[in-house]
């Protein structure tokens, strides 16, 4: 089983509630879209997912299984989030098999996945050179490193240029083709409309729609009216 | 836990600076052994080779700052977020840095007591001293500086996990060495003092700056020092387990 299940999820920070009650499922083999507007709670609830924030309550389940009950996590589930940092002197070759090391990965496989994300050239090279493109795909490699079966992407398209737009949005559905589970937050709709096979809308820390994308319309028009209407509407 | 600590590792060696800064002990050293005999330091006196060797101990001030950079060094390159991804029991990762760096630590204290060793040999030779390797104290003298080295590494790792801004972290340790302790110390009185940190460690590596103070036996200072250590390695495994990382 490789779906993920998000139970009834909600976070407080203090007095602020990021996310509440909110519920969804990513099935198996398919593209889910996490759509929201800025602030919606889209990146929290991927931290929760990820085990680097603790839940108020619910559950956010890999596999059926929480992230910190995972052994070797990057072989389960592939993970870029925003705020994911390089050390400006390592070289990024290095930084994949900083990554390697941790999980009992081979090091021949760091050579596979910057091939995959086309950095094969610049692997040599310390970040610090790289431009913001050239991160993205480094993120996108270190999260492809343990050859997962799920991939969680926050804002992955952010920086790349158009060439790089189009290779993302093959490699995904490709991979989703070989039945691998995808969550990709974004909120670049046009993206999503031509990726996603499911969306999941969340406004101000709350479920408004999950489902298949048909439901809603697949032209980025019927997703960003839908996506205007669900995210302003009062609850 | 041994792929953690072969990932921390790799950390390390793939970065230049934690490099540059452990490569300023041995330099503070031999500076400072050079310092001691061209201000009028008297070959002939063993107090004044014990006052040499113990420069060793000194050089830590860059091993705390090297130990701080593991943790709080992540947090400002935002690579935490991977570090945790790849490790979710975020209690392994500070075990493994903890190790890497006491260690890592240790060998650069080693690489310093060899050079106030060379230094101190030179400039006996130089000034028709003769240097006495059999003195009392001498082998305890250069040990205890690298004990020193050793458990500040681990003491930056615990103070880098609870303050994860280096530039803050840095500041609160190198106010705490400069001017907090004495300060302290003065206000303790003497007597309490000694069981202070920085006093510890002029214990444990026989430098005795405050030469007013009475400080602890070495074997003393190195027993609180690994104490503080230990302290500060607990309360960093504790308050890192279920932090949130945003």
């Amino acid at each position: 089983m490789a779906e993920i299940e998000v139970r009834g999820l909600s976070k407080t920070f203090g007095r602020v509630t990021a996310v509440r009650d909110v519920s969804f499922t990513a099935p198996e083999g398919k593209v889910t879209g996490l759509l929201g507007p800025n602030g919606s709670g889209k990146t929290t609830t991927l931290r929760i997912l990820l085990g680097l924030v603790q839940a108020t309550a619910g559950d956010a389940l890999i596999g059926g299984a929480r992230y910190e009950r995972l052994a070797r996590p990057r072989r389960v589930v592939g993970a870029m989030l925003e705020s994911t940092g390089f050390h400006p002197g390592r070289r990024a070759d290095d930084h994949l098999r900083v990554l390697a090391d941790a999980d009992g990965i081979p090091a021949r496989r760091v050579d596979e996945v910057l091939d995959l994300a086309g950095l094969t050239g610049a692997a040599r090279r310390p970040v610090r050179q790289f431009s913001l493109g050239m991160r993205q795909r480094l993120g996108l490699a270190a999260a492809m490193l343990g050859d997962p079966q799920m991939l969680v992407l926050d804002e992955p398209a952010n920086g790349l240029d158009p060439g790089g737009t189009a290779w993302l949005r093959t490699t995904l559905r490709d991979l989703a083709r070989e039945g691998r589970t995808i969550v990709v937050a974004s909120h670049v709709l046009g993206e999503i409309a031509r990726t996603a096979d499911h969306v999941v809308i969340v406004s101000a820390g709350e479920l408004r729609f999950a489902g298949p994308l048909s439901d809603i319309g697949q032209t980025h028009s019927a997703l960003e009216s839908a996506f205007l209407t669900l995210t302003t509407a009062p609850n | 836990m041994l792929s953690v600590i072969r990932s921390e590792f790799r950390k390390l060696t793939t970065v230049r600076a934690p490099w540059l800064l452990l490569a300023a002990g041995p330099l503070l050293v031999v500076a400072g052994i050079t310092g001691l005999v061209e201000s009028g330091g008297n070959v002939h006196d063993p107090g004044t080779q014990r006052a040499a060797l113990a420069h060793t101990g000194l050089a830590a001030v860059f091993t705390l700052i090297f130990g701080i950079l593991a943790v709080a060094g992540e947090y400002r390159h935002s690579t935490i977020t991977d570090t945790y991804l790849s490790s979710p029991r975020r209690g392994q990762v500070i075990t493994a840095k903890l190790t890497v760096y006491a260690l890592t630590g240790a060998c650069a204290g080693l690489l310093s007591s060899g050079a106030a060793l060379a230094t101190t040999a030179a400039w006996w030779a130089d000034r028709g001293g003769h240097l006495q390797l059999s003195a009392a104290g001498t082998w305890l003298t250069l040990l205890g500086g690298v004990a020193a080295n050793c458990a500040f590494a681990a003491i930056g790792v615990g103070l880098g996990a609870l303050i994860r801004n280096p530039a803050a972290a840095i500041a609160v340790a190198l106010a705490w060495f400069a001017v907090i302790e004495g300060i302290t110390g003065q206000l303790l009185g003497s007597a309490l003092a000694r069981w202070l940190p920085f006093y510890a460690s002029e214990a444990l590596s026989r430098s005795n700056l405050s030469a007013t103070a009475r400080l602890l036996p070495q074997w003393g200072g190195g027993l609180m020092l690994l104490g503080y250590a230990a302290v500060f390695a607990t309360a960093a495994v504790f308050t890192t387990l279920r932090r949130d990382v945003t």
